[in-house]
């Protein structure tokens, strides 16, 4: 009797092993499916458009919802610009921060001001846009863009980029805000990796006389780059995909222009904006088509960043 | 539930196959569920005396090989453990005395890239067999570890976690039982009133007499202790050498140790261990006063190791 | 000048502006914090938790959008979870090195930071597509995929900190491995964890993207989970871009109240994580 019970209770208790096991390895898989299922859903919901237009839909500046007209070409340059701007303007600042939260900070106050800067990640993307759109665009149309029309617009080459009528809203306005969103990524990783940095080295150098700003150039940069190049492709991926803040301030107009003064859009903006007034079926399929070349754009700048960090973590795991 | 996995697979069976419980048992007849093969000598309280004992063969190494990967750290290690009997495996760092202990309850099996070949016959049953239950296994063959081990959980509830793995008790049972190991581990006097407090709040060497109570609160047969002392204090070292004297009556206890004074005063043998392979296995005694092999000498006496 | 008074000049301008990039965003971070006050504290005079939106020009409040995002948030951490967390488990407990985790780590990751409104379109072609029209049910499913990376991650961290010779001296006592996870180690990582959930909500809380093609929006006080619902972040969205001042200053108000609770979230799940990193 006693054996065939704790028996029976093994045999449970084996059952419940094996389910367990089955029901973690189960969602697992789920989530290999899910990526796989984003990119198979969001293909069938482009493909209407892309066989309408072919390879032309990547080159076409038309959008024109009158006539079933649709063209990718502004909002590709719209992301990949306002990205470009976010990346020129967060990455120092980034780096900056990094360097002074592991390098310079007193230690009391390293984690309070390292807090404040991973809450600016925490403050919601619509937040940065509503504070764009009625803060930060009016300051920069009435002061900054003047002043920068002004010193730069006569210039020839470089005046290009500061032509046009101070608006307040446009790429330079999205760019900024996306720097100071994706800041808090970068700072992260950066302040990570700069962490794995041997000790010895790092003494060593200033053990024959080199300044902290030396021992940061010469040491802790070059022997961490992959993982500095890791974070900021993070970053990189974050500003690509940012929908909300930009959606307030980018101006959603569906055309080129050179200057950063002037509005534009980008895929996540037209998404945001157009996809529920979407009304024909071709409209509604070339905005699928914009959200699969976004998000094949952000796979391929993710997995390269994860990968670079992977390499690193390697090198400081042996 | 028809499943009946732990014995039916099993190639040589056990030679007491059913669970005598002796009269003198004062377990209730109500209780549901025993392990098999669970003899229990908790329950007869008069301790017997280890020299009128008769031996009685527990556990049997047969040509033990254990691989980490490729490296192999045990290189056919042949050994008898008695019953009621303390044995102390020594040796110097890395000499394969603690992995030679984790083979005993196949605890090893939890890192997939460490193997065992070989036989280890528990009661005559090799307990290598890919069909031996491991849980099974681990219910008859308590360790404490060298680390006290509190599980996140109030002190009476890490004493009765093995408990109700295997048993169905009503609660003043279950008390009894708690109460009775926390004794026997000479715990209960300074944790009676705080039962409910986290095991995580007592000090290291209550702590590590806590991780006694809850190996030997599921009625064990034999008693792994991985340098069960390293990391205390004399006094509580002391504590556990007492303990350890204290249930021998009871168990097939295994120490593994790096301090020969402790190997010296608890164990009635030893083994002395050198790269992977047993060098001297005697009577501790003899070990200690006239080892045959040089290497034993050399390091019992302070000259490597 | 001496070539090391060059040098230590060039240090003191290195660190200074790294010193000025760290002011920036603090700076930054106030001035967004200031402007949410500034703005949001007089909506706070008005109706904001009792009445639903109001069309423009007459009074109302956001208790309806309030609700939503409560209950679609709820919902969506209660799916996102246990499956979360049972991913999680597999990659610190099963899966470990094998090829399979790493692969699943790695999507994990990449669905971790992938862009919120790309969630959006792929329920909007699974769930609403197929249900024929918006809802918040499709918004939970939509916030619950944005919660399970995050809680994979922090599972799987906190339950490689838990030290193997926990699951040994619980498998040592011949405890069947599934309750050796459920019993011991997720007790051991329990506030990890809880921190972990508590950011998740902290993310989802304030995600506007993914809901505006699923859970949309509605001007009405509605509970039905298979009807369009009202939300915070929509809300703040259509009324911020509206003409109307009155519109204007409840997407004040509202933006006030999320940014204030994921602040809170986010500092309570910094202390929780902290306070357990402490206990041995």
């Amino acid at each position: 009797m006693a054996i065939a019970t704790v028996s029976a209770q093994l045999g449970r208790q084996r059952v419940f092993d094996v389910l367990f096991r089955g029901a973690t390895r189960a969602f697992a898989g789920l989530v290999l499916l899910l990526l796989g299922g984003v990119m198979v859903a969001l293909g069938v919901g482009a493909w209407p458009a892309f066989s309408h237009f072919g390879p032309a839909f990547l080159t076409s500046t038309a959008w024109n919802p009158v006539n079933d007209q649709y063209g990718a070409l502004p909002a590709i340059f719209g992301t990949l610009m306002t990205s470009l701007i976010a990346m020129l303007i967060g990455v120092p600042l980034a780096v900056g921060v990094a360097v002074f939260l592991t390098e310079l900070c007193p230690p009391l106050f390293r984690r309070p001001i390292g807090t404040m800067i991973e809450l600016l990640a925490a403050v919601p993307s619509i937040i940065y846009g509503i504070w764009g759109l009625f803060v930060l665009a009016p300051f920069l149309q009435l002061t900054v863009q003047p002043f920068l029309i002004d010193l730069l617009g006569d210039i020839p080459v470089i005046g290009v980029l500061f032509e046009g009528p101070p608006l307040g809203l446009g790429m330079l306005t999205a760019g900024f805000i996306l720097a100071m969103m994706v800041l808090p990524f970068i700072t992260a990783v950066v302040r990570d990796v700069f962490l794995t940095v041997p000790s010895v080295l790092r003494e060593s150098a200033y053990g024959i006389g080199a300044t902290t700003s030396e021992v940061v150039r010469s040491i802790v940069v070059p022997y961490t780059r992959t993982g500095i190049i890791g974070g900021v492709m993070l970053g990189l991926g974050r500003a690509l995909g940012e929908t909300m803040a930009v959606t307030f301030v980018i101006g959603n107009a569906h055309e080129i222009h050179a200057s950063l003064f002037a509005p534009g859009t980008t895929i996540s903006a037209t998404l945001a904006n157009e996809f529920t007034e979407a009304v024909t079926p071709l409209y509604v399929s070339s905005l699928f088509a914009l959200g699969f070349i976004l998000f094949v754009i952000t796979f391929l700048v993710l997995a390269a960043a994860k990968l670079m960090l992977l390499q690193l973590e390697r090198r400081a795991g042996t | 539930m028809t499943m009946d996995y732990s014995d039916a697979t099993a190639p040589t069976p056990p030679p007491k196959s059913v669970p005598v419980k002796p009269v003198s048992d004062p377990m209730p007849p109500r209780q549901a569920k025993t392990l098999p093969n669970l003899t229990p000598q908790i329950a007869t309280a008069a301790p017997a005396t280890t020299a009128a004992a008769k031996l009685v063969v527990k556990c049997e190494v047969r040509d033990l090989r254990f691989y980490y990967k490729q490296f192999e750290a045990l290189k056919g290690i042949n050994l008898t453990l008695h019953d009621k009997r303390v044995t102390a495996f020594i040796g110097p760092s890395g000499c394969g005395k603690s992995t030679l202990l984790r083979v005993l309850n196949r605890i090893y099996e939890l890192y997939p890239d460490q193997r065992a070949k070989g036989e280890v016959l528990v009661d005559g049953r090799n307990i290598l067999d890919p069909g031996q239950d491991l849980n099974l296994l681990r219910a008859k063959i308590g360790m404490v570890f060298q680390k006290p081990t509190p599980f996140p959980m109030s002190i009476y509830d890490n004493v009765a976690f093995g408990i109700r793995l295997y048993e169905t008790l009503r609660s003043r049972e279950l008390d009894e039982r708690v109460e009775e190991a926390l004794q026997r581990a000479a715990l209960w006097n300074e944790v009676k009133d705080k039962l409910r407090q986290s095991g995580l709040s007592l000090s290291g060497g209550q702590q590590q007499r806590l991780c006694i109570a809850r190996a030997i609160a599921v009625k064990p047969e034999i008693l792994l202790l991985d340098e069960p002392a390293s990391a205390l204090d004399p006094i509580s070292t002391q504590r556990i050498e007492e303990l350890i004297a204290e249930l021998k009556s009871d168990y097939c206890i295994v120490i593994v140790t790096h301090n020969m004074q402790q190997a010296a005063r608890s164990s009635d043998y030893t083994a002395f261990m050198y790269l992977g392979s047993l060098i001297e296995f005697d009577e501790t005694e003899a070990i200690f006063t006239h080892p045959s092999q040089k290497q034993t000498e050399d390091y019992i006496t302070g000259r490597f190791g | 000048m001496s070539r090391y008074g060059r040098r230590r000049i060039a240090n003191r301008v290195y660190l200074a502006l790294s010193f000025a990039a760290t002011a920036l965003g603090l700076v930054f971070l106030f001035l967004v914090l200031y402007a949410l006050l500034r703005n949001g504290v007089p909506a706070l005079s008005g109706p904001l938790f009792t009445q639903a939106t109001p069309p423009p020009g007459s009074a109302g409040g956001l208790a309806n959008a309030i609700y939503g995002s409560v209950v679609m948030t709820i919902t969506a951490t209660l799916v996102g979870t246990p499956i979360g967390v049972l991913t999680g488990t597999f990659l610190a407990e099963y899966g470990k090195d094998s090829r399979l985790a790493a692969v699943v780590r790695f999507v994990n990751d990449i669905l971790l930071s992938a862009p919120s409104i790309i969630i959006g379109l792929f329920v909007y072609e699974v769930v609403v597509k197929n249900m024929g029209h918006f809802s918040a049910w499709a918004g939970s499913v939509a916030l619950a995929l944005i919660v399970i990376p995050v809680v994979v991650r922090t599972t799987e961290n906190m339950l490689v900190l838990v030290p193997n010779s926990l699951r040994e001296a619980a498998s040592a006592l011949g405890t069947p491995q599934w309750r050796v996870i459920v019993e011991i180690i997720y007790r051991a990582a329990l506030q990890g964890m809880l921190t972990g959930v508590m950011l998740a909500v902290a993310r989802i809380a304030g995600e506007t993207a993914p809901l505006l093609f699923t859970a949309l929006n509605n001007q009405f006080w509605s509970t039905d989970m298979n009807a369009p619902m009202a939300n915070l972040p929509v809300v703040i969205f259509q009324f911020a871009l509206s003409p109307y001042s009155d519109w204007q200053v409840l997407a004040w108000g509202g933006a006030m109240l999320i940014t204030l609770t994921i602040l809170v979230l986010n500092i309570l799940a910094r202390i929780l994580a902290s306070w357990s990193n402490r206990s041995p």
